[in-house]
């Protein structure tokens, strides 16, 4: 490695990066048995359903209101959006469930299981420009309802539910860059610790002396 | 769904004490709760070969 390679910011960062998250880790192709579970589905099934909102939306926002109200491919798409939605939400509060009751946190995990709660919080808003960005009359009373709750709240000069321009570019834009950023760290997170152990093994773990036929998962165990 | 559900009436609420919700709502969330303990308690298939291989 020449001089100039060590000290350049790419090289470094390429190294850090390496380093933190070799290929063999982002991309494994072995789990350890534990994770043939349905409970762990639910990550995958919330990720599934952000693929569609992300798509169905960028189709949304090609065609416009107009379309998405008045013509029946725009009425589909307007249904798959709201339901992939619906779906993302029901499917991530089961994923946080049993991650909440399995302790995910657990093993220097404690970024993910934050990325991930912090994931559903953001989510929230972003649904919410969505209903008020409707171009309707639920719109109308969304938007005029909310509005009360933000004055309420005390937040309400800096979110102006009435005003379509800042909710429509809030959802279209600030609130899903956040939510694809927030889960995509957290993806890179989980492959990094790998996924959380069930307690009983961690006991198991705790009380080897050697590494045993759970070396996979003691490997899990240690946080990086 | 809309030729098999009436839709087209005010939302019906649960109202007890300081406790409102729609009953949609509720359907969703005991629909959560069902498939929570549904994805703990069944089985996962399993490819039969090595449980520590997928």
């Amino acid at each position: 490695m020449s001089v100039a390679e060590d000290r350049s910011w790419t090289g470094r960062l390429r190294r850090r990066a390496v380093g933190a998250l070799p290929p063999e880790k982002l991309l494994p192709d072995k789990q350890p048995s534990y994770v043939s579970s349905w409970i762990y589905v639910f990550g995958v099934l919330s990720l599934s359903c952000l693929a569609v909102i992300i798509g169905s939306g960028t189709i949304l926002a090609l065609k416009g209101p107009g379309w998405w109200h008045f013509t029946g491919v725009g009425h589909f798409f307007n249904s798959i959006h709201l339901w992939s939605v619906e779906l993302f939400f029901f499917f991530m509060v089961v994923h946080l469930w049993g991650k909440y009751w399995m302790a995910a946190w657990r093993g220097g995990r404690a970024r993910v299981w934050i990325t991930g709660a912090v994931t559903f919080l953001v989510a929230i808003p972003c649904a919410l420009t969505g209903y008020v960005s409707q171009q309707n009359f639920d719109a109308q009373w969304i938007s005029t309802q909310a509005k009360d709750a933000m004055n309420s709240a005390g937040i309400g000069a800096f979110f102006n539910l009435l005003n379509f321009g800042q909710m429509y570019s809030y959802h279209v834009l600030l609130l899903p860059s956040a939510v694809v950023a927030i889960v995509v760290a957290h993806i890179l997170l989980v492959r990094k610790h790998g996924v959380v152990p069930p307690f009983e093994l961690q006991a198991t773990a705790a009380k080897a002396p050697e590494p045993t036929a759970t070396a996979e998962s003691v490997e899990q165990e240690t946080p990086a | 769904m809309a030729a098999v559900f009436n839709l087209n009436h005010h939302a019906q609420y649960v109202h007890w004490h300081f406790f409102q919700m729609s009953v949609s709502n509720i359907l969703v969330i005991v629909a959560m709760v069902v498939v929570f303990f549904a994805a703990i308690f069944i089985p996962f298939p399993s490819h039969g070969v090595n449980a520590d291989s997928s």
